[in-house]
Order: structure tokens, then C-alpha cells, then sequence
């Protein structure tokens, strides 16, 4: 396929971005319609509650959305670059299911505290799931990047099944919450959320640019990436810390949403190429435009109620995975 | 007044205690072609990684221009060596360009972008080994011959004092055996490979080390290395040894039959077995 230049794919990129948000910015439950907001931007809202709506509802959400999306895009290509297999995601390597058992333990903490805990506890459950990941690989001397793979699947469901059990006998109430927020939503979408996931989002980004090069060397072989002067553990290691610290801090403000890192990069590899900065950009931006409109459908398809988005995201996924293994 | 670009004094590399290479010397001048061969398991792929810094826990004294490899970053290595090795397959669908340019990988810095001199040099190099209309064809659907073209042209753009090549020739027709060769000498950089075809080695190099079981057998010219009775002790065939009509070299026939003189002892195979363990 003809790839695009850097320069008309960054203009179609950023064209695409603020198409979506402006479009996504006219739906929801409230009737605040496509005019009503181009209203709004251009001059001042007919009514004060749209201004509230808009400003300190919607946008918040898409710009969530927006930072979520990109987040789980850029970490997906990254873990695909770094072990040289297109079908590796985030949620492949246990960063999900300890979330998941980070917010469960969080039930046990006195109710008041639990809505700062949960996220907090998510954060570093995904972290210890990727420690573990990581140590068993060092330990393995890192023989084959497949090695990486099935012990984070093993770790996957090593904390799920930690999960399941606690929350089979924990209280109810505080089960169903976690089960909730396991299954994905932009509703906490506030300035907490966005400082932590803002910065983590653009640190991330920028450092792994910087290290584009020695990742692109990783793309033939690590013999090869070696004898161009990489340091190819350290840099895997890098890479891998980074992915666990951009999905967990997304993850503990946005609950489970999989599948974006595996089909975004996948998808944007072809019009743009395998270079680690090109891909990386344009990844991220289509990741997180993407994941607006999923949440657009996620609020809007049923009336009355809120679709998770994870179960959004899962679906479109996992068919879209076994399309690719079709065509492999 | 030649300049030595690389020396081995005293090298030796065990795995799993097992001595894999033993007490080998030798050095390359600079505008040397010098070939390595021996037979399968004999060492010749871990010697070379040993000298590109692949195996950095050898024992003994392996220096790049004076400067003692294990003292020096892996970066600064690829800057002074450049490697071709056997085997390279993208998982991913990248071009003949994109190869190419992860020769820039060792000069440039975390912030350091890629200039217009970077993007001459890249098309030179492409240009240099005939692929420039190739250049954003897959990498994976290019011949045998290409890929290795490819390669080469990423060595060129890397700058580097020596360029090691392993087994360039496996897997190629006889025609482009002698296109990757004679694209290799014309490059005019100094030459370290390893093969199997001892022909292609007497036709091409200045210089043959021949190594066995580990160790260094001989270390001349090609007239000189390529004799009847050495090769019929070390390859266990008895061969022949006349000169190529076409290029005055030595041209060696081996007769398929074994050697029945001194032959190397077995160590050689259980040397190789845990050779080709360790390259898995």
C-alpha cells in the first residue's frame, strides 16, 4: 500500500482530530444538538446550562476520551514494535487484570476513602502485574520476546482468577462497583483525571520519540539491533516500564478498555509505515479519535443508559482480531 | 605503511564450560580482505561475534584501532565495525529504505534528526549497491542477492572502519556469490567475512584464517593456506589443489572421499553441536 507523506498525514491526522471533536461535542443525552454548539464556540450559548453541559460535561469526556485513546494506541505499537509481534496489546501483559485486582482489594478500605483508592490501587496493581511480567522474562535471560507474551497471559489470569474469587465473596455493593468500572467508562472524566493521565500521556510520548531510532533497529532483529549499538534489554525494559506506567495510569481513571493498542497501530502501520515516530504520532492521534466516537456510541445507542465502553471496544476488538488471524 | 584496524591476541570464549574458541591471534590492515573458514562447529560465527562485541565475555585482548573493545559502549563499536550476518528476516513489512537507514543508528543522539546530508547519504549508499529504485520495495520480497545488497548498503551508510560479513554467499546462486563479493571488495573498506566456499575465498581475499575445533590452523595468503595436506587434514577429505585458469588463484577440488591421513579428532563435533546451541 502507498504510504503518505509526513506532511499530508499529519495535516489529514490533525484535520481528523478536530473534526471529531467539534462533530462529538454535538452528541449526548442532553438536547444539546450540532447547532446549539457551534453556537457556543462561535459566539455564547443560547442557554447557561448548555455552557455547563458543554464546557464541564462534554468536553471534559472527549478530552479524556481523546488522552485514553492515544495513551492506549501509542503503548499498543510500542509493546508491538518492542517484541516484534503485531498482535501484542497492553491487556497481553496482565496490565489490566492487576488493575482489576487493585481496585478489588480497594473494596476492603472504609467507603469513604474508596473513591480516591480505587484509582490508586488500580495504578499500582497494573504495575506489580508488570513487574511480575518483567522479572520472569529477566530471569528467563529474555531468550524469546514470545516468552514476554504467554507470562503475561499467565499473570493475566493469575490475577483475574485472584479477582473473581474476592469479589464472589466480598460485599455486593462494592463488587458491582468494581465490576463496573472493570468494564470501561469515560464518567470519571474531571480535571483529576486529565492532570494525571495529561502528563503521563505527553512524557511517555516524548521519551519514547526520543528512543525511536534504537526502536526501529529493534524492528529486523535483536542480532541486528545489537551490532547497531543498542542496547536491546535496557532499551525493552524501557520501553515495557513506560507502556505499564502510560495503560495504568489510564486504567485506573478509565477502567478496562482493550483492544485499541492492538487494532489502532495495526491499522495506521499501513498508511504510515513502521518508523517508530511516524507511527507513533499517527497512532495516537487516530487511537484517540477513535476512542471518542466509541464513547459517543457508548452513551448515545441505548436511551436512559450508558454502554460501557470496554465492552464496546472488546466487541469491535476481538473481531477485528480474528480478522487478522484469518488473513495471517 | 599499513594501519592494523583490528587485532585478537589470546582469544578464547567458553560456554557452559565448554571452550568454544582457544587462544586465537590474529589482526586485520586496514584495505585487507581477510576470509575465515573452517568447517561447520569450528568457531568461525562465535570468533566473528566475539569481534563485533556480540560476546563480550571472552577472555583475551580483541582492539578496534587501537582501543580494547570491552572499554568501548556498544555504540561506539558499531560506529568503528559494521556487521552483515547470515540470516535477516522483518517480521514486519519493511522497505529496502527503511533498512538502509538504521545505518544512521550509531551516530546520532537521542535529539539529533535526520538531515538533508543524512537523506544523500542513504540514497548514495542505495545507489552504491544498485537498489535506489527498490528502495521502498518490502524487504522480504526482495531475492536473496538483494537482501544482502540491502544489508551492505545499510554498512555503508553506518561508516564503518571494518565490515564483517557472515556467510555473505548462503543461499546465492553462483552469479550473485560473485556480485556480492566483488560489490564488497569495491567498496574499499576493510573486509572480514566468514565462508564455505574456499574457491570464492582464494579468488576474493588477500588473507585466509583457518580455524578448527576452536583453534587457529593457519593465517597467510591464500597460496600459502590452501594446501593439499592441510585441507585434507582439517575439511577430512582428501582434495586437490591447482590454479584457476581464469584468475591464477588457487582452486581446490575436494574428491569426496575421506581423508585417511591424521584427521582432526572428534572434539570438532561435539564443539560444533554446542556451537550451533549457543547461535539458537
Amino acid at each position: 500500500m502507498t504510504k503518505l507523506s509526513t506532511k499530508s498525514t499529519l495535516v489529514i491526522l490533525f484535520s481528523l482530530v478536530i473534526l471529531t471533536m467539534l462533530l462529538s461535542m454535538g452528541f449526548g443525552v442532553a438536547e444539546l444538538g450540532h447547532d446549539a454548539v457551534w453556537q457556543c464556540i462561535h459566539s455564547s450559548c443560547e442557554k447557561p446550562i448548555y455552557d455547563t453541559i458543554l464546557w464541564q460535561i462534554r468536553f471534559p469526556r472527549i478530552l479524556l476520551g481523546f488522552l485514553a485513546g492515544f495513551g492506549l494506541a501509542v503503548a499498543g505499537a510500542l509493546m508491538q514494535n518492542v517484541t516484534r509481534n503485531p498482535l501484542a496489546d497492553p491487556y497481553l501483559f496482565g496490565i489490566i487484570a492487576g488493575a482489576g485486582l487493585g481496585a478489588t482489594l480497594s473494596t476492603f478500605l472504609p467507603a469513604n476513602l474508596q473513591f480516591f483508592s480505587l484509582p490508586l490501587a488500580a495504578f499500582f496493581g497494573a504495575l506489580f502485574a508488570v513487574f511480575i511480567v518483567i522479572v520472569v522474562v529477566v530471569r528467563n535471560n529474555w531468550r524469546k520476546t514470545e516468552h514476554l507474551l504467554l507470562a503475561g497471559v499467565a499473570v493475566n489470569f493469575l490475577f483475574s482468577s485472584a479477582t473473581s474469587f474476592i469479589l464472589y465473596m466480598g460485599d455486593a455493593f462494592s463488587s458491582n462497583r468494581v465490576i463496573f468500572w472493570l468494564m470501561g467508562s469515560l464518567a470519571r472524566a474531571d480535571q483529576t483525571a486529565l492532570m494525571w493521565i495529561f502528563p503521563v500521556v505527553l512524557i511517555v510520548t516524548i521519551a519514547a520519540l526520543l528512543l525511536g531510532r534504537q526502536l526501529d533497529a529493534l524492528l529486523l532483529s535483536d542480532d541486528s539491533a545489537r551490532t547497531l549499538g543498542v542496547h536491546v534489554e535496557k532499551l525493552r525494559i524501557t520501553v515495557l516500564v513506560l507502556c505499564a506506567a502510560l495503560t495504568a495510569v489510564i486504567v485506573s481513571f478509565c477502567g478496562g478498555i482493550g483492544f485499541v493498542g492492538l487494532m489502532i497501530p495495526h491499522i495506521v502501520r499501513r498508511f504510515v509505515g513502521l518508523t517508530t515516530a511516524r507511527l507513533l504520532i499517527a497512532t495516537g492521534l487516530v487511537g484517540g479519535c477513535f476512542l471518542i466516537w466509541v464513547d459517543v456510541l457508548a452513551r448515545t445507542s441505548l436511551s436512559g443508559q450508558e454502554i460501557p465502553i470496554g465492552v464496546i471496544t472488546s466487541a469491535i476488538g476481538s473481531i477485528f482480531f480474528l480478522l487478522i488471524m484469518r488473513k495471517m | 605503511m599499513s594501519h592494523t584496524v583490528l587485532q585478537a591476541k589470546n582469544i578464547s570464549w567458553t560456554v557452559e564450560q565448554l571452550t568454544i574458541i582457544q587462544n586465537i591471534d590474529f589482526s586485520i590492515n586496514a584495505g585487507e580482505t581477510v576470509a575465515i573458514v573452517g568447517p561447520n562447529g569450528a568457531g568461525k560465527t562465535s570468533l566473528l561475534k566475539c569481534l563485533y562485541g556480540e560476546h563480550r565475555d571472552y577472555s583475551g585482548q580483541i582492539s578496534i584501532k587501537g582501543k580494547s573493545l570491552q572499554q568501548i559502549s556498544p555504540k561506539q563499536v558499531a560506529k568503528k565495525i559494521a556487521v552483515v550476518s547470515q540470516h535477516a528476516e522483518s517480521v514486519f513489512n519493511l522497505s529496502a529504505l527503511d533498512i538502509v537507514s538504521m545505518g544512521l543508528i550509531p551516530h546520532k543522539g537521542l535529539f539529533d534528526t535526520t538531515t538533508t546530508a543524512d537523506h544523500i547519504k542513504i540514497d548514495q549508499a542505495l545507489n552504491k549497491v544498485d537498489l535506489f529504485n527498490k528502495k521502498n520495495q518490502s524487504f522480504n520480497t526482495l531475492s536473496g542477492g538483494e537482501q544482502q545488497r540491502v544489508l551492505i548498503a545499510r554498512a555503508i551508510v553506518q561508516s564503518p572502519d571494518l565490515l564483517i560479513m557472515d556467510e555473505p554467499t548462503n543461499h546465492l546462486d553462483i552469479y550473485y556469490q560473485h556480485q556480492i563479493l566483488q560489490l564488497a571488495k569495491k567498496l574499499k573498506i576493510t573486509l572480514l567475512l566468514t565462508i564455505h566456499d574456499l574457491n570464492l575465498a582464494a579468488q576474493y581475499c588477500d588473507r585466509i584464517v583457518l580455524i578448527a575445533d576452536g583453534r587457529l590452523y593457519a593465517d597467510d595468503i591464500p597460496t600459502v593456506v590452501f594446501n593439499e595436506k592441510l585441507l585434507s587434514k582439517i575439511f577430512k577429505l582428501d582434495c586437490h589443489v591447482d590454479k584457476n585458469p581464469f584468475t591464477q588463484a588457487p582452486r581446490i577440488t575436494f574428491s569426496g572421499n575421506t581423508f585417511s591421513g591424521d584427521s582432526t579428532n572428534k572434539q570438532a563435533i561435539n564443539i560444533g553441536h554446542v556451537e550451533s546451541m549457543s547461535n539458537d
